[in-house]
């Protein structure tokens, strides 16, 4: 199957290639699935994209879509899915919700916006076999989930009893290839675990109330870990002290505790708080930033917060219990989870006339214009965390568009005006920063080579937007959506349902460190360890994983 | 299949009961299958297997093809005006399946244990409950308070689950007290490292609510709550207090006021977190109701009792109860593969996905005997606590499709 999209202008940040900027066109060639050089080959169908702006499909490294925080989301907010019922057409019938979409819906509504490959973010062990369920069923998009590590007792107690790096490189290759998961995430080092013994808070230098060890311990040995194992992408950190006024001291010792090794930033906004002003609330996203900046191994997604309701689902249930006072509906789940992590999950209605949720929109909209770097920031509302994914296009513009932020701003609860720089910043996103954010810059830093460009050998996941002055309109509605060279969207409306893939990470490790887990399962856990381990053929209705072997990475 | 080699097969999971025992051993000797060793009643008795021939599909009684009776089936689901596809006891591959039918022909879902999960969620989707998973109980829980009747009727090997010889954190001094009905011996026999206490109640909502006033520091007025001293309840309420991780666990559909236990739970325990750590452990989940209630989930965004119509879906807790639903259904699909469970009575037709030893009071207008999940094909279940899943195995080589394969070929036609 051969096919050809004629005379687009290509955005491809990866390959260098900006023909919105030089004006010319060219011709995009797939064979089965996969870009290659353009032939003069007859295609078996052409599109004639008449100066289309053509991308690669969005990578979105960070969105919660799947696992059990998300039923328990969806059970919580059943207002939720009635206030969203099924879009029309004829696939399914089985989507709806905003906040918290089903599994149809949020392929459907990724897709609709150009996505074709998005990662779960916080996979706990012992739901992995759901998540990956779960995952199955979402159509049109290429998945992975992020394993929360750093919590897990038996984690915990390898560190307590002063075990070698060697003795934890092994527990997490054997927990990544255990869970088919991707990368190794962090939610509030050593926090959860230490809510279980009734610690409130957790700050960096902080000793379990048990095993006496830091979260800079868990946050160091890991990070170490996933650079000896070799897996490309770098720990993905949710820091101590979530939405904590003041936690931009946390942050900032944070970055200064990887010692130059790469580490990634997750939902930056929300650990970008500092104490000054009247309210005790103010932005240190300056700050931040100019750290950032300084550090270039360190990488960062925002977690814009956006107005409306939405549901905010973490592992971080020490955070979510503290905050749970601020739900609106009134009401919350919390859960402790296997020896392994947690989870909370809060609704929340991020109003625009409050001033600590105007304030939060500005941090997180400060972070993106003045971290300068755009390889090293990530678009993301930390859906449905900050906001449901589906208010990108609406980013998009506050990024793109100063004029248009400006006038967002000004109708804004007028004390956190006073106390953001925001307008001030002139600083307006370019099509191909917006290019690097979403689909080249995510690609690179998740290690996925034929992903996020438009190159021989690529994967041909395309997206085609007409160019539009109004970048949220612009970005709204895609012309044409392409997943494995397959058309599923057409004038933005989902015309093929195509099956995804996930993708794993597979380190070699000591495999001798099976024993001693087997033993961990029989005894702490009362399951056996296989049958914990999610095998290749539970993935994607039997089609098993995308493997990604690892091959070593800069440190 | 005389003169077959026996075989041990250890570790078998058993999908059955939501509690998703993963340590049994079954003897295997051609189609006959036994549990041996650590194995509780009803495991024993929904793993033995015969070596006999399987049941036939039948149409009307007479027995059918497999090809045949799935064409007759379609046919009844294409002349349906509102089917009820129940019982839904399946795994999850099934479950996947059964959803892909009524988003087809439409009709609406539960499951036929789904009674004691609404009645928890009556607590659960108004205001929330702080819940905890089987592996934390088993190693934090320092006073557990099981409300109702002894729960080791049912789940056989709760107890033992939940107390190991020795968990990590909670290893002295762990205490059980039954508000409600007493331990029986085999629950006696598993707590035997324990502190065991029974305050006899024949009202545990009442006492529950004033353990929760207690706890947060108000006395409730009366003396005695639910049959139990005032002065026995706040010495309940001081050591729940002092607990570092008290949990309550119930079964929901045991008591006919369990939406109200749940609520009180909540309650309690919600008090109990602002100065200690504390969680519910609701029981249930027998064959596979949470799995499915799962799938419901992230595939409708509504949990079972939804009915779905017009490429579209309704939830409603009451509405679409099977006892409810029944009343407007005119085809009533039935599906029961972990055990002998007969379909509700019901005047309408009926096609039956059933476990082969099923009885029926009036043969189904179709009938596809279905092999059993962790029995006759590998297959996924949930455990009751919603998070941990389990992969069953085969244990022979099977004769009938499981449920997953039936309704494909039904959807077929």
């Amino acid at each position: 199957m051969r096919l050809r999209l004629k005379g687009g202008r290509v955005l491809d940040p990866a390959n260098g290639e900006n023909g919105v900027a030089t004006g010319a066109v060219r011709d995009i060639e797939i064979e089965d699935g996969r870009i290659v050089a353009p032939t003069d080959h007859r295609a078996d169908a052409e599109y004639d994209l008449g100066g289309d702006v053509v991308m690669a499909g969005g990578i979105d490294l960070h969105s919660h879509i799947a696992g059990g925080k998300m039923n328990l989301a969806r059970l919580l907010m059943q207002e939720d899915r009635r206030a969203f019922p099924e879009m029309p057409g004829n696939f399914c019938g089985c989507g709806g919700g905003r906040a918290v979409p089903t599994a149809h819906a949020t392929g459907c509504r990724y897709a609709e916006l150009g996505y074709t490959t998005v990662f779960e973010p916080a996979m706990v062990g012992a739901n992995a076999r759901g998540a990956h369920l779960e995952m199955a069923d979402i159509p049109n998009l290429d998945t992975g989930a992020y394993l929360v590590l750093g919590n897990d007792d038996y984690f915990l107690r390898l560190l307590a009893a002063g075990a070698g790096q060697e003795q934890v490189n092994a527990y997490v290759g054997w927990m990544l290839e255990a869970t088919q998961a991707f990368a190794i995430k962090i939610v509030n080092p050593g926090g959860i675990n230490a809510f279980k013994f009734n610690a409130r808070k957790m700050d960096l230098d902080e000793a379990n109330p048990h095993y006496a060890v830091s979260p800079r311990k868990v946050l160091t040995t890991l990070i170490r870990a996933v650079t000896e194992l070799g897996i490309p992408h770098p720990i993905h950190l949710h820091g101590c002290n979530l939405g904590v006024p003041g936690n931009d001291e946390t942050t900032l010792a944070t970055i200064l505790a990887t010692e130059g090794r790469r580490l990634h930033l997750t939902h930056l906004q929300f650990h970008s708080y500092g104490t000054e002003g009247d309210k005790r609330f103010s932005s240190s996203a300056a700050r931040i930033a100019e750290m950032v900046n300084a550090n270039p191994n360190i990488s960062v997604d925002v977690g814009q917060v956006m107005f409306g309701q939405t549901v905010t689902a973490s592992a971080d249930y020490m955070s979510q219990y503290r905050n749970r006072g601020l739900a609106s509906p009134k009401k919350s789940i919390g859960m402790d989870i296997e020896l392994d992590a947690a989870c909370g999950v809060v609704p929340f209605e991020y109003k625009d006339k409050s001033f600590v949720n105007a304030l939060q929109w500005a941090i997180g909209l400060e972070l993106f214009l003045l971290v300068e770097d755009p390889w090293r920031i990530f678009l993301t509302t930390d859906h449905p965390n900050g906001g449901p994914f589906t208010t990108y296009p609406h980013l998009i513009r506050l990024l793109m568009d100063r004029d248009f932020r400006n006038a967002q701003l000004a109708t804004l609860n007028k004390a956190a005006q006073a106390h953001t720089l925001l307008g001030q910043i002139t600083r307006e996103y370019s099509l191909e920063e917006i290019a690097i954010l979403t689909r080249a810059a995510p690609a690179r830093i998740l290690g996925l080579t034929d992903k996020g460009h438009l190159g021989p050998g690529a994967v041909a996941d395309i997206a085609v937007h007409r160019e539009e002055t109004d970048r949220e309109a612009m970005f709204s509605t895609t012309r044409l959506v392409f997943k494995n060279g397959r058309l599923i969207v057409k004038d933005g409306v989902i015309v093929e349902l195509a099956q995804g893939t996930t993708h794993v990470v597979r380190p070699d490790f000591d495999r001798s460190v099976g024993k001693d887990i087997d033993r961990w399962f029989d005894e702490a856990m009362g399951l056996k360890a296989k049958h914990f381990r999610v095998a290749d053929g539970e993935l994607r209705h039997g089609a098993g994983p995308t493997i990604l072997k690892c091959e070593g990475v800069a440190p | 299949m005389a003169g077959a080699a026996s075989e041990t097969i250890h570790d078998v999971v058993c999908g059955f009961c939501g509690l998703g025992c993963d340590d049994l051993s079954v003897e295997v000797e051609g189609r006959a299958i036994r549990a041996a060793g650590t194995v509780c009643p009803e495991a024993a008795r929904l793993l033995r297997r015969l070596d006999v021939a399987d049941r036939a599909a039948s149409i009307a009684g007479s027995p059918a093809g497999f090809e045949e009776a799935a064409a007759a089936a379609h046919r009844l689901l294409a002349e349906a005006r509102s089917p009820l596809i129940g019982g839904l006891g399946t795994d999850m591959a099934g479950a996947g399946a059964l959803v892909d039918l009524a988003t087809r022909f439409g009709g609406v879902l539960d499951h036929y244990a789904s009674e004691g999960l609404f009645r928890n969620y009556a607590a659960a989707q108004r205001t929330g409950w702080l819940s905890v998973t089987l592996a934390e109980v088993r190693n934090r829980c320092d006073l557990l308070l099981v409300v109702g009747e002894d729960p080791g009727a049912t789940w056989g090997r709760l107890f033992e689950r939940l107390f190991p010889a020795t968990p990590l954190f909670a290893d002295a001094g762990r205490k059980v007290v039954f508000l409600g009905g007493g331990p029986g011996d085999k629950a006696k026999a598993q707590l035997s490292g324990a502190a065991v206490v029974h305050h006899a109640s024949d009202d545990p909502v009442a006492a529950l609510e004033a353990l929760a006033s207690l706890v947060a520091g108000r006395t409730p007025p009366g003396e005695s709550f639910g049959g139990i001293s005032g002065e026995t309840l706040a010495s309940l309420a001081g050591e729940l207090r002092a607990a570092r991780y008290a949990v309550v666990t119930w079964n929901a559909a045991d008591l006919g006021d369990g939406d109200l236990v749940a609520e009180r739970a909540t309650g309690l325990v919600d008090a109990l977190n602002v100065t200690t750590r504390a969680g519910v452990f609701p029981l249930g989940g027998r064959d596979n109701l949470i799995g499915v209630n799962q799938l419901m989930l992230w595939r409708l965004g509504y949990p079972l009792r939804t009915a779905v119509r017009g490429q579209a879906s309704t939830h409603d807790g009451a509405l679409f109860s099977t006892a409810s639903a029944l009343a407007d259904a005119d085809l009533l699909v039935w599906v029961s593969a972990f055990r002998p469970e007969p379909p509700p009575d019901f005047a309408g037709k009926v096609i039956a996905l059933a476990h082969p030893e099923t009885v029926f009071e009036k043969e189904p207008d179709v009938l596809i005997p279905v092999g059993t999940p962790g029995v006759d094909h590998a297959g996924t279940v949930f455990r009751m606590d919603s998070i941990v899943s389990l992969p069953l195995g085969a244990l022979r080589v099977a004769t009938l499709p499981g449920v997953a394969e039936a309704v494909r070929r039904i959807a077929e036609g």
